[in-house]
């Protein structure tokens, strides 16, 4: 088993990611790997006051740091390890193609999506225009499946 | 290209005001800020009587705000409680600051009054802004996110009410203070009143940072159409062909803003809003200690 397969879930506020989570953690549990997880904060809007941006932007990254460490017991549990787990601040696209880039352990990216209106930006985005600069395989995920289909297919 | 302006009965050259409008539109986009209390001085030092430049400048907030706040609600960042408390305080205190402007016009001394209050205000608040950003500057050091959690006298008064959004147990008597306060500077000055209205909500009542923004923005869009409406019928000061002419600068002068403030970001340009509202306050400051190139003037006592 090489030990360095890693599944990256990107963690974002859509209902999907649940989904995409599940799928990573039952792959994991069943053939081998690590699960990562990703969470992308907003930069601080533009602010008169130094100290208030200072502020909202500590106070993102400690409800990411919750949000991921409450989502890495519920990995945890599945798949026996605790998953990897990373904060970045900015743009989603960029900054999953820059973790992609600097993270030689991440293997595959999974994405699940959108069940209307569209497949949702960052699968748009990622599948579409920066398709040419990713460096790993995407596995996507139809954020409709139920978690018995989910099981069947890993 | 002078217009006449039928409120302020004076002659302005029409592509200054539209300026005037772009500049400020221009900051308010960048800093997303209201920019009445750039407007307002500003207004006054090309002339404009004080009770016609406060109006507009509430107006001209009016319309930065709306656009803010639709999106801030979107994003489910407003605190419909907290907003409501802040919005009838605030209310209370834009009726009661009315009434002291139509006091201080009786008495003839509304000019004197808003720009001492503005000389006060801006001072304090560009004082305070450079030395914020002059310190990061040189420090170059990440400004310690402060805090206090302790629990002060503000945590005894009674009439404890749950904000739920913001996740906070507290007394409804520090936010409705804040919120009347906030009132009264509107409705004197012309001001949103953004911008002390955040550090207050975050350090006073320690608010969270997600819901204050949209909260504040709720409070000073309701409070600056109450303003607006106030001046209009109580001092009958809103004067339309100047508020249309700002307003086309500010819509386009916002979107300059808004697209490089995504760009710009930093101590500099904070440092430079700062010395900016400091420069104003010390030329309106200036302007009330300079002896008065005539002494007397004669006229029809107002």
């Amino acid at each position: 088993m090489p030990q360095d397969r890693v599944f990256l879930v990107v963690v974002d506020d859509s209902p999907e990611k649940a989904v995409a989570l599940r799928y990573a953690c039952l792959r994991v549990r069943k053939s081998g790997g690590r699960v990562a997880l990703l969470r992308i904060t907003e930069p601080p809007e533009m602010q008169e006051w130094a100290g208030i941006a200072a502020l909202m932007q500590e106070e993102r990254r400690q409800e990411a740091e919750q949000l991921l460490s409450a989502l890495a017991a519920e990995v945890e549990e599945m798949t026996g390890a605790l998953p990897l787990q990373l904060i970045r601040e900015g743009d989603p696209v960029e900054e999953v193609l820059e973790v992609l880039a600097e993270d030689p352990r991440i293997s595959i990216l999974v994405l699940a999506t959108a069940t209307e209106g569209g497949p949702g930006p960052l699968t748009t985005a990622l599948t579409g225009r920066h398709a040419g600069a990713l460096r790993c395989p995407i596995t996507l995920v139809p954020g409709g499946m139920t978690d018995a289909e989910l099981d069947r297919v890993t | 290209m002078s217009v006449y302006l039928p409120i302020a009965e004076m002659s302005v050259d029409a592509l200054l005001l539209l300026g005037i409008g772009l500049g400020v539109g221009w900051l308010s986009g960048l800093f997303g800020v209201g920019g009445g209390f750039l407007l307002t001085p500003l207004l006054i030092l090309i002339g404009i009587p004080a009770p016609v430049a406060v109006a507009s400048g509430a107006n001209q907030t009016l319309g930065a705000s709306v656009s803010g706040l639709i999106a801030q609600w979107r994003r489910g960042n407003v605190d419909p409680r907290m907003g409501v408390v802040l919005l009838v305080a605030g209310l209370a205190g834009s009726f009661a600051g009315t009434q002291l402007f139509v006091l201080l016009r009786r008495l003839g001394q509304v000019d004197l009054a808003v720009s001492l209050f503005y000389v006060v205000v801006l001072g304090t608040v560009g004082a305070l802004m450079v030395r914020e950003s002059l310190r990061a500057i040189l420090r170059r050091r990440r400004l310690a996110p402060a805090r206090t959690h302790q629990h002060s006298w503000l945590h005894g008064l009674p009439f404890k009410m749950r904000f739920r959004r913001s996740r906070l147990y507290i007394s409804v008597i520090p936010p409705a203070l804040v919120g009347f306060g906030i009132g009264i500077l509107s409705a004197v000055m012309g001001v949103g009143g953004g911008f002390m209205l955040v550090p207050a909500m975050i350090y006073v009542l320690g608010m969270p940072t997600t819901t204050t923004i949209g909260t504040s923005l709720f409070q000073v869009t309701f409070v600056s159409a109450n303003v607006t409406l106030l001046q209009a019928l109580q001092t009958g000061s809103v004067d339309i062909v100047l508020t249309l002419l700002l307003l086309a600068g500010g819509v386009a002068g916002a979107q300059f803003g808004a697209a490089m403030g995504t760009r710009l970001r930093g101590e500099e340009t904070r440092a430079l809003l700062g010395l900016l509202v400091l420069s104003v306050a010390l030329r309106l400051l200036w302007d009330l200690l300079e002896t008065p190139g005539s002494l007397y003037f004669l006229g029809t006592a107002t």
